[in-house]
């Protein structure tokens, strides 16, 4: 049987021993000295995130085509399409159970959805945490006590904090992604049952039917079409297709 | 009439001299009891018991140590420690607002302890770890002068496990039981090398008076005998029950060892317990070996130069030991008890080699 290797840790020698010891003392003292501390004093001072930090997600309904795509891209199921009073569906978040993966920003084809820096909203309980699209579109409410904003800054290993004086702004302007025009076309018109999914589902009213010679036909508004592929998601015999403009 | 006469007499005999006050103390005559109360309380067996290292200047360090500790670990380890009790004094009251808390919290007394000792220990421990400030001086001021003084704090501080065992003992129950049984380990492990460095100062010096003590240090003993002094501090530590050696109170394992069960305002009487163990066994330190209360005179204080330089070395030595903890990580139990039966028992015999060499070189 082969002998086992065992672990050893590392042998110093007396006179290490003592260099070791001496420089931990050394260290502990010259720190409780001129300390590194690096506590952020959060109300009165804030860290500063990164722009590209995922927090509270704003949402502008102007440029919304209701494509469904935060809500099915949705890894926790925290987003939810409702109903609003113009017949739109616009999505509504659950911050119960969002886990601020932003896939929903990313996947967002009309740029509505943004990504902001607040990550300190607070909540009463798990039903207040279920926000609606009309508490989404403004930004919530904060007090801001901060008087200095806190970055860190690495230098040979060494840790520091640098403080700045003034507010550091935690709404991002981020450019809106480059939009590709997409327009929904019917690949196999001979295939379609006429089931008529396809009109009840568009948001923008592009499809729309008519009875021909007894034959019922589909027409698609290449105008009217958001390119939002609800109709491709839909369509039970799935003819139809996202193509670029 | 001439028992008070009697009494004044030997009152003023034995007076802290202050120059700075006594343009102050002249004036007393005029108003009746007041020169009374005054020379009482400069009687230096009282001022040793009331101010200094007594009442006053233990509370003090009772009240600001811990703190300080906190602090100063916090600084280390790049955090703040205590901060948002008067935030731009960096949280100074820290420890009284804990004490209010501790005050007004109920003691629980559960079903399986022992009531009485339970309830009692905590309160007789805490008078028993006073009771060494008697014996030590500072300066020139002490409240009983003897010339046994540093046995009888040893013995004392020898009784200190004693008490925490009864803790443990009277809480009954398992991690307060475990806790218990690794402080009698740790105590039996530290205790011999403690008591050997010891009675090597008291052989260096050939007396055992602090008094005498401090007036033999032209060179302090840190520097007469360093492994003696090494053997001592870690004692000290092992001792206090402090991070590095925080064996019996381990918090990861047992909680807090043989005070897991108490709460209310005896917790908070445990809680100081240890600083206050660190208080005595740093002003031993002092006394053995850093010359006591001996230090260059400030002109206008008199007596109080030297409880001045005394409390100055005190509280250097108990925030080296304080630092401790921010070095070092815990020693396991089977690590400490070979530390402490092992290296420190055989530098402890050397230390007691080295002060009979020195003895008999000053003799030859």
């Amino acid at each position: 049987m082969k002998s086992m290797k065992k672990v050893v840790g590392p042998e110093y020698n007396l006179g290490e021993k003592i260099k070791t010891n001496v420089y931990a003392v050394g260290v502990a003292m010259q720190e409780s000295v001129y300390p590194h501390t690096a506590t952020v004093f959060y109300p009165r001072e804030r860290k500063k995130m990164p722009d590209n930090f995922r927090g509270f997600i704003l949402f502008d309904p102007d440029k919304c085509i209701s494509c469904f795509n935060c809500s099915f891209v949705c890894p926790a199921n925290a987003i939810r399409m409702k109903e609003a009073p113009n017949k739109r569906y616009y999505p509504t978040v659950d911050y119960g159970r969002c886990i601020f993966c932003h896939f929903c920003i990313d996947s967002c084809s009309g740029g509505a959805l943004k990504a902001t820096k607040i990550h300190d909203v607070a909540y009463k309980d798990m039903d207040e945490m279920f926000t609606p699209t009309e508490e989404m579109i403004e930004l919530p409410e904060i007090i801001r006590e901060d008087k200095k904003y806190v970055e860190y800054e690495i230098e040979e290993d060494d840790l520091h904090l640098k403080r700045t004086k003034g507010e550091d702004y935690l709404f991002v302007d981020v450019p809106p992604p480059i939009q590709i025009p997409m327009v929904s076309q019917c690949i196999d018109r001979a295939s379609c049952i006429g089931c008529r999914v396809c009109e009840e589902m568009c948001e923008s009213g592009a499809i729309s039917s008519s009875a021909e010679n007894g034959m019922l036909r589909m027409k698609i508004d290449t105008d009217k079409c958001t390119g939002c592929g609800l109709c491709v998601k839909e369509c039970s015999m799935q003819i139809l297709k996202l193509e670029r403009k | 009439m001439e028992v008070i006469n009697t009494l004044m007499e030997t009152v003023m005999s034995n007076q802290v001299s202050i120059p700075l006050i006594e343009p102050m103390l002249d004036l007393l005559p005029e108003i009746p009891m007041l020169q009374y109360m005054v020379a009482f309380m400069l009687w230096k067996p009282l001022f040793a018991i009331l101010i200094c290292p007594g009442l006053t200047v233990g509370g003090i360090t009772l009240l600001f140590f811990p703190w300080i500790e906190r602090k100063l670990c916090g600084r280390a380890q790049w955090r703040v420690g205590p901060h948002e009790i008067v935030w731009w004094l960096g949280g100074v009251i820290q420890i009284l607002a804990d004490t209010l808390r501790f005050l007004f919290q109920e003691v629980i007394v559960h079903k399986d302890a022992h009531r009485p000792y339970f309830l009692q220990f905590p309160f007789l421990s805490f008078m028993i770890f006073l009771l060494p400030l008697l014996f030590i001086p500072a300066g020139t001021i002490v409240a009983i002068q003897t010339p046994y003084a540093i046995q009888i704090i040893l013995a004392l501080v020898c009784l200190f496990p004693l008490f925490i065992l009864g803790l443990g003992w009277a809480s009954n129950s398992r991690f307060a039981y475990i806790g218990t049984v690794r402080e009698a380990f740790v105590y039996f492990a530290y205790e011999i090398p403690f008591i050997i460095a010891a009675i090597a100062m008291i052989i260096l010096y050939g007396t055992s008076d602090p008094l005498l003590m401090a007036s033999r240090q032209s060179i302090p003993g840190i520097i007469l005998n360093p492994i003696a002094a090494l053997v001592f501090f870690i004692g000290a530590a092992m001792a206090t029950s402090r991070m590095p050696f925080e064996i019996a109170e381990s918090d990861q394992e047992l909680c807090a060892g043989p005070h897991v069960e108490y709460s209310g305002i005896a917790f908070g009487l445990i809680y100081v317990l240890c600083y206050e163990k660190a208080y005595i066994l740093s002003a031993l330190m002092t006394i053995l070996f850093l010359g006591g209360g001996s230090g260059p005179a400030i002109a206008g204080l008199g007596d109080l130069s030297g409880v001045f330089w005394f409390v100055v070395k005190t509280y250097l030595v108990l925030t080296t030991l304080f630092m401790l903890r921010t070095v070092y990580p815990r020693y396991r139990l089977d690590q400490g008890l070979k530390l402490g039966w092992s290296p420190m028992l055989c530098l402890a015999l050397i230390g007691l080699a080295i002060s009979l060499v020195v003895v008999a070189v000053r003799v030859i």
